[in-house]
């Protein structure tokens, strides 16, 4: 793995990109950020990656000198066989980081490792095709989806999962292809997309139960969509739910809508819609709610968006194709945004400064990065 | 770059605010009354302070017996100072919801038998953030679930006449109150007299004299009884007969079956119905064997196998008669050298499986997969195998082309994807009819295959993929280019897997983990099974839950039909991905099940190379090829019956161990899959690409490496 970093950035955009984005009608450059802002980090940081087709997870390290790969784990049981490692989150105490491994016998499995020395501390197995997860600190308590990806398109479940004993004590029935998982911050509601049905769900996460379901698809969003024309077929395919925010909004990633829609959570309805380029498929907001950074896995690039004037600042191509997962640092300053790469390729994490929306770092991981978590040592 | 540049001014960044959850949702269910209790509390505990570092929880009963099908209800109190906290909400949950689930209001009840825990716990203040996670307020409640109390037990098996002097084993079936049939409980028989029968301790019954007696079984408090009438033992003349004649008992290797019978006949010289007789064997291995351990077995039924040489009594008793028949075993000689003859170097990534076929144009070709790497498959020329040359690739988008396969007419090839870049994996159909000019993509299918196709086999124009893990798919292929799909198979057992099918004679035997091995028909079972109507036919599993390939084959010596059922199983954990590790290590055997008749399997014998285990495997003429992942190629003779441990028999015929020390992994053996071709034995290696071998005669026969061999 090779260590980049990179301060000016060369990269050009693509002639779709540069259409999409006129099409969007950004606003142009008003100022150069100031020179502060591009100042390297002071501190590192940390991040767990997941690479998929590699059975490994990167501990990826980004500070003063750039980014680098710390440490690889490997995860799974077979040597033998192609595992995949998919979602992956740190605990909110951050002793503990855990991976969902969506292939098994034929059930996926969630190990947990420590942070840190990353040793292995258990694991439970959960359903088809476990995905993203997130952890409550206040209750220790795991929820992850069974997206069932490759399914017959039939309802899947959440699994609970006690990580003290790493026992999984519930599956709460959802709906079909569920993906996306993020908590309230008091731990009592869980938020995820089912992607074949269109729709929000709401988890009370103290309960094991479905509280609330918010259709996604309208006649609207069916313009967007690619497959308004398949019977059945989902119109706008949400494939990620942000965690709520201090305002009581979550913003959801319509896939194939090419849309960020806004949830406004007491009303329980889409409050605005935010329309992209292709393929919006993994979300981050910042810290203070301000900004939010989406993936766009059709459009191979990465957007930054002003949550109070719902505008897209800025839009930065990745260095290779299908960019998944994003997660962003305490502080709200770097987004670390994984990219999967085609076929033999190396993963690649890619380190924007949210400050000016450059990419400031990148290092290469193992095949098909996907899932990634932000890690407060010592924090 | 960016493709376009803030106007707006980013607000600066602030540590995170994140304040109060979301209103509570409006539910419009009907709710039941606990249920809405509950939501008032949490609509209260939403407005609560943070819960006092000096609160306490307690849940009443602090631990629970319940019958199967009993409920009870959990009262938790929740306290700070001994004044109680209201509007906190109680999490419950069970870490074994199959046997004892817990619902919201602490409402418990019992499925199933055993010790489990039931967890009481409060959420923590969401600002409360200790290094710990397990520093809340919780409790676990010790659930004891006693098994069902045996309502019937019943003697079975009883033989049809009871002859004095003789002794039998007791056999019963349990049935517990919840109607499962239990093995687990300890029966107990006794005689109601015991001049005429007597029951051990160990379940055996001696009878002793002419008479009758009433038989009691016991099983907790359920009892059944049996009379019986023992009768003078009408045996005259006993004797103990095999399938060898004398003459050819000095023909005897390690290894071979011998069948014996004993035969006690009355005075007419008629043989005795229902006698109980009991085999045994005892021997003398050969002189030179020193501490051999156990050298040989007898079955139930008569059946005599050794694993060492020497000179073996097989001792028949039936009542006081009691017949021997002595058996030289020879060694089973049957040892030849493995010796290199090529390899087509694959070192820069890890290979899969290979295939082997003659090409139109009379010329012997190979195809071999990658693994975890960048989507090739490789064809050789292995026309002379001393100079295995790669003459073309296939590039597909994907990670892993795990299996290979060739047509029967050596025109068609199908490679499995996992990993495809766009997550639509499937097959593709290559035209290898002429790969000395080249080979080409023909067709691809991945409609409702975008799981990941680990293993695929082509029959009959028709390829079967195995789909996600879940069900083979079968795919008419006349036209390469426009293949369709027919019919699948998917078992509907709980939690149901499929790693492999391999397809003979219009049947599919599929490996499926803990479910074991199926056979479908699929146009040759005779039960009208086709690819569009797959029909399963039998099934049998063993408890490992290890079956990862199965390759069917008939005996040319015996005729008897065997499935040889191969383990994948990595019990030592994760090693020897990287060049530094230390190499990985399997587990597993080969399972051998004799299967005459679909409905009753039998599992006979096995081939367990220890410290090793297996993966794929093939059998021609009587040999068996395996590929041993660590253990290398392994060569076995399995001829004749085959019954018990083929590798302590000294059926190994010879061994290879495929070091490179260019390898991906350097020098680390690591045997993927074999196949049998033209006099050579091609296998491919995860680390070091394909390979040929050739058995030739020992240059030292005497040469022995350590018993049995």
């Amino acid at each position: 793995m090779s260590i980049q970093i990179s301060i000016q950035m060369s990269i050009q955009m693509s002639i779709q990109m540069l259409a999409l984005a006129v099409a969007a009608t950004l606003p142009l450059v008003a100022a150069a950020p100031p020179e502060a802002d591009r100042e390297p980090p002071l501190r590192d940081y940390w991040a767990y990656v997941c690479a998929e087709s590699e059975d490994e997870v990167a501990l990826i390290r980004f500070g003063p000198q750039g980014a680098e790969v710390a440490k690889t784990i490997e995860v799974g049981t077979f040597p033998a066989e192609i595992e995949g490692p998919h979602g992956i989150g740190v605990s909110p105490s951050g002793r503990y980081w855990y991976v969902s491994v969506s292939h098994g016998m034929p059930f996926g499995t969630i190990h947990k490792f420590a942070t840190g020395t990353d040793e292995w501390e258990g694991d439970t197995t959960v359903g088809m095709f476990p995905a993203t997860l997130d952890v409550a600190g206040t209750t220790g308590l795991l929820y992850v989806v069974n997206s069932d990806f490759f399914g017959d398109h039939s309802p899947s479940t959440i699994s609970v999962v006690e990580t003290s004993t790493m026992t999984e004590v519930r599956q709460i029935p959802t709906g079909t292809m569920p993906h996306g998982a993020r908590l309230s911050r008091d731990g009592k509601r869980l938020y995820s997309v089912n992607m074949m049905d269109d729709e929000l769900v709401e988890v009370d996460a103290l309960r094991f139960e479905i509280s609330r379901r918010l259709a996604l698809s309208t006649p609207a969003a069916a313009g967007h969509g690619g497959h308004a024309e398949h019977a059945g077929a989902p119109r706008v395919e949400p494939a990620w739910v942000s965690a709520p925010t201090a305002a009581g909004k979550l913003y959801v990633a319509a896939l194939s809508g090419n849309q960020i829609l806004e949830v406004d959570l007491a009303a329980f309805e889409v409050t605005r819609r935010f329309d992209t380029v292709a393929g919006p498929y993994n979300l981050a907001v910042t810290p203070d709610d301000a900004m939010l950074v989406a993936t766009y896995k059709k459009s191979d690039a990465v957007g930054f968006w002003d949550l109070a004037t719902g505008v897209e600042i800025a839009r930065v191509a990745t260095t290779r194709r299908i960019p998944h997962g994003v997660a962003i640092t305490s502080d709200g300053r770097y987004s670390f945004v994984t990219v999967e790469g085609v076929g033999g390729e190396p993963g690649v994490v890619e380190v924007f400064d949210n400050r000016i929306q450059e990419r400031v770092g990148t290092v290469e991981v193992g095949k098909q990065a996907g899932g990634v978590a932000v890690w407060e040592r010592g924090g | 770059m960016r493709s376009s540049i803030h106007a707006a001014v980013i607000t600066p960044l602030l540590l995170a605010l994140l304040g109060a959850p979301p209103a509570h949702a409006q539910d419009e269910q009907d709710e039941q009354d606990d249920e809405e209790t509950i939501e008032a509390a949490e609509a209260a505990s939403a407005e609560l302070p943070p819960l006092p570092s000096t609160a306490t929880l307690e849940v009443n009963p602090s631990e629970l017996r319940l019958e199967v099908g009993e409920t009870a209800q959990l009262e938790a109190v929740l306290q700070d100072r001994e004044q109680p906290l209201d509007g906190y909400t109680v999490v419950y949950f069970s870490r074994s919801r199959r046997n004892v689930g817990v619902d919201a209001t602490g409402k418990v009840e019992a499925y199933g038998p055993g010790e489990f825990t039931i967890v009481a716990l409060v959420p923590r203040d969401p600002e409360d953030r200790p290094r710990s996670a397990e520093a809340m307020l919780r409790v676990e409640i010790p659930v004891t679930i006693p098994n069902p109390p045996v309502e019937t037990v019943e003697l079975v098996r009883l033989p049809g006449s009871f002859y004095a002097g003789t002794q039998l084993l007791l056999h019963s079936r349990v049935i517990d109150r919840s109607g499962v049939e239990r093995s687990d409980v300890e029966v107990e028989y006794e005689s109601s007299n015991e001049s005429v029968a007597e029951a051990d301790a160990f379940g055996h019954l001696l009878l002793k004299a002419p008479g009758s007696t009433t038989i009691t079984a016991r099983a907790e408090a359920a009892t059944s009884t049996r009379r019986i009438d023992v009768v003078e033992n009408p045996v005259a003349s006993f004797e103990l007969v095999s399938d060898f004649e004398e003459g050819e008992l000095a023909e005897v290797r390690t290894g071979d079956v011998v069948r014996l019978s004993a035969i006690g006949r009355d005075r007419r010289g008629l043989a005795v119905e229902d006698l109980p007789v009991h085999y045994s064997v005892a021997g003398r291995p050969a002189v030179s064997i020193i501490a051999p351990g156990s050298t040989a077995m007898v079955t139930e039924d008569g059946r005599f196998v050794a694993e060492r040489s020497g000179i073996y009594t097989v001792v028949a008793t039936a009542g006081g008669f009691v017949a021997e028949k002595r058996i030289r075993v020879e060694p089973r000689r049957v040892r030849k050298e493995a010796q290199y003859v090529g390899q087509g170097k694959v070192r820069d990534r890890h290979t899969s499986d290979l295939w082997i076929w003659e090409g139109q144009d009379g010329r012997d070709y190979a195809i071999t997969g990658t693994w975890g790497a960048e989507g090739h498959a490789y064809v050789w020329d292995v026309t002379n195998p001393e100079s295995i040359t790669l003459i073309d690739t296939v590039r597909v988008d994907a990670r892993t082309v795990n299996d290979v396969k060739i047509s029967e007419d050596g025109k068609l090839a199908v490679i499995s994807r996992e990993g495809a870049s766009n997550r639509r994996n499937g097959i593709v159909i290559v035209d290898v009819s002429d790969p000395s000019v080249g080979v080409r993509i023909v067709g691809r299918y991945d409609d409702q295959l975008r799981g990941g196709v680990h293993n695929v086999f082509v029959h009959d124009q028709h390829v079967y993929a195995v789909n996600n893990g879940r069900r083979f798919d079968i795919i008419n292929i006349e036209d390469p280019a426009q293949p369709y799909r027919v019919g699948r198979f998917e078992l509907d057992t709980p939690g149901h897997a499929i790693h492999d099918v391999w397809v003979a004679d219009g049947v599919a035997f599929t490996s499926n983990w803990g479910d074991g091995v199926w056979a479908i028909d699929v146009g040759g079972g005779g039960k009208g099974g086709a690819p569009n109507n797959p029909v399963p036919l039998g099934h049998y599993a063993y408890p490992s839950g290890w079956n990862h390939a199965a390759f069917p084959y008939r005996s040319k010596s015996t005729g008897k039909f065997y499935v040889f059922a191969g383990d994948e199983a990595f019990p030592y954990g994760l090693t020897g991905r990287e060049a530094n590790e230390a190499p990985p290590r399997a587990a597993g055997w080969i399972h051998v099940i004799e299967w005459e008749d679909w409905a009753n399997p039998r599992e006979v014998a096995r081939y367990q190379v220890p410290e090793a285990g297996t993966h794929n495997l093939w059998i021609e003429d009587d040999v068996m090829y395996v590929a041993y992942y660590n253990g290398g190629l392994r060569v076995v003779d399995v001829s004749g019956e085959l019954l018990g441990d083929l590798y302590a028999q000294g059926r190994e015929i010879a061994m290879f161990m495929p070091f490179d020390g260019e390898g991906f992994i350097p020098n680390s053996p690591f045997t993927w899959g074999p196949q049998p071709y033209k006099d050579r034995i091609f296998f491919s290696d995860w680390n070091s690409g394909l390979w040929a071998i050739e058995l030739v005669d020992p240059e030292r026969p005497d040469r022995v490496i350590g018993e049995p061999q």
